[in-house]
């Protein structure tokens, strides 16, 4: 079959509202949903063949205001064709208080990626079990994967504090 | 019984790399187990954005240790994706030669990691000496031992030297005349047998629930490779198998492992034959000018782990959006170690940890 994805993608623009999806011809496909339609999505393409969760992922888009969350989803017990075709499953959500729904109910693996995003851009995933931190050991004002946290004013403000081992003042 | 809490690492022999586990323990037996990541987080990918295009490889091979070649292939492809480059064919042959030596290296230090842990020592020091011959070939070919930047957008750094596919047929054959003192002494020892079987067990519905990839499925008897689904560099153009086995326990993991070496020696004896002439790369843009349209793209390959991939944003400057690896380790550390070491003895934290092949740098990134 020359584009595994075409089926697909009219099945998705019956079943769904005001979704957009476009192929790149690649094996990769683009659907972009509204905030609330994405953990339906999630279940229904599991069900029908993308069962294996490659990737959360996030990107900040400053200048539109908004955080891009990307669910990336491909399948391991499908046919062929199907089996080379990625979804990159797309929404926005706000920057100001980021809140989202956690996915960890249909896919086994999302947990730590979601505990990741809680902790690289400060998103909230309600009903996720473990909400803990996973990487970071201190504590940040802005989350530090988010555009406008500035790492080189960051790194000044918070090593440069530390003395030099030979440094003796303030103990004598 | 009353509950004990223990931490496994970070500072730990049996540790393999920057990593730790807290287990909830009843007598010996482990009643929950939590994996602390996060010792070796150097926020590679936010370090990414703030560098130009080519100036990002080096960083990327660091992301994994033990083999980063496949990081340097993601981030070719990726970049390639996003720019429109082509590669020669001759440099998707050398690409696919040097990655299943690569393969054979990372699986070598699995080896290494896993007979050591057992006790087989002997066995240890043979793979680590078996790879050290395969550094030997990358040190030839790139000038680093285990670093090697050599896949860039549009090919390879620089060709292969006057009469090295011989010098790789030659250490391959070295290796490869060892599989039967290997087998002897490991493989097919008892001891192997009653320490790995049925130790860390999967069921293929969990494997596939939990997100595994790699020799963790393949060792549950799901036949999946990305070389065969979506083939990348030349894996298409030669015949190869993909090695399975249905037990999905720590025997058949490292079982896997094996046969997936020799496949690989083979696979490389078959591309070196099948090896055309022609150009190594193809020119790119001044790199210090290098500005890719607006675009992102998601690439995935089968590293020596499993399903690696890469999802790259390009914003229409001359740096990376945003980068993000996904890694095998994962998934494999993070999600199914814990399941899998429930109701497990702690003398096999170890075992089931090294036989799920995690290596910490893959997951802190």
């Amino acid at each position: 079959m020359k584009n595994p994805g075409k089926k697909l993608q009219d099945e998705l623009r019956s079943m769904f509202e005001s979704i957009s999806t476009e192929g790149d011809g690649e094996n990769r496909m683009t659907v972009k949903c509204r905030k609330e339609a994405v953990i339906t999505m999630l279940s229904f393409l599991k069900k029908t063949g993308f069962d294996h969760l490659a990737l959360i992922s996030c990107v900040d888009r400053l200048n539109d205001n908004v955080l891009e969350l990307v669910y990336i989803l491909s399948s391991y017990g499908g046919d062929v064709a199907m089996q080379k075709l990625n979804i990159l499953l797309k929404t926005t959500i706000p920057r100001e208080n980021p809140q989202f729904y956690t996915a960890t109910e249909i896919f086994g693996n999302a947990s730590p990626y979601e505990r990741e995003l809680h902790e690289l851009y400060g998103i909230l995933f309600r009903g996720h079990p473990r909400l803990t931190p996973l990487f970071l050991e201190r504590e940040y004002d802005i989350p530090p994967f988010r555009k406008d946290f500035d790492t080189r004013k960051y790194v000044k403000d918070v090593f440069d504090q530390i003395p030099f081992v030979d440094d003796k003042k303030g103990r004598t | 019984m009353r509950e004990l809490e223990l931490y496994f690492g970070p500072q730990h022999l049996g540790m393999v790399g920057n990593f730790s586990i807290t287990l909830q323990v009843e007598g010996d037996r482990i009643v929950k187990a939590t994996a602390n990541p996060g010792f070796l987080h150097r926020g590679f990918e936010k370090l990414m954005e703030q560098r130009t295009w080519i100036q990002n490889f080096p960083l990327v091979c660091r992301i994994n240790v033990v083999e980063p070649d496949h990081m340097e292939l993601m981030y070719a492809m990726a970049v390639e994706k996003l720019a429109g480059i082509e590669v020669p064919e001759r440099a998707q042959f050398i690409r696919s030669i040097y990655l299943e030596l690569a393969r054979v290296g990372s699986h070598l230090f699995g080896l290494w990691a896993y007979a050591n842990m057992l006790g087989f020592d002997t066995v240890a020091n043979w793979a680590m000496y078996h790879r050290d011959l395969i550094l030997d070939l990358f040190e030839e070919l790139t000038g680093g031992r285990v670093y090697h930047i050599y896949l860039w957008p549009g090919g390879v750094r620089r060709d292969f030297p006057e009469g090295f596919e011989e010098r790789i047929r030659s250490t391959l054959h070295t290796i490869g005349s060892c599989v039967p003192d290997y087998d002897d002494t490991f493989f097919h020892n008892r001891l192997f047998y009653e320490r790995a079987h049925g130790v860390g067990k999967l069921s293929r519905e969990d494997a596939c629930r939990m997100g595994a990839v790699g020799q963790v499925l393949r060792a549950t008897g799901m036949k999946k490779d990305i070389r065969k689904t979506e083939p990348y560099a030349a894996y298409d153009q030669v015949d190869w198998e993909i090695p399975v086995r249905t037990d999905g326990d720590a025997y058949s993991r490292i079982w896997v492992v094996r046969d997936e070496m020799i496949e690989s020696v083979h696979m490389i004896f078959k591309l070196l034959d099948k090896l055309p002439k022609g150009e190594a790369y193809q020119r790119i843009p001044n790199p210090f000018k290098w500005k890719i349209p607006e675009s992102e793209v998601y690439v995935r390959c089968e590293s020596s782990r499993g399903e690696l991939g890469l999802y790259l944003v390009s914003d229409g400057g001359d740096k990376p959006c945003r980068a993000h690896f996904r890694t095998p380790s994962y998934s494999h550390g993070l999600t199914i170690l814990e399941k899998a070491l429930e109701n497990e003895s702690i003398a096999d934290v170890g075992n089931i940890m090294i036989s799920l092949y995690i290596t910490a740098p893959e997951i802190d990134r």
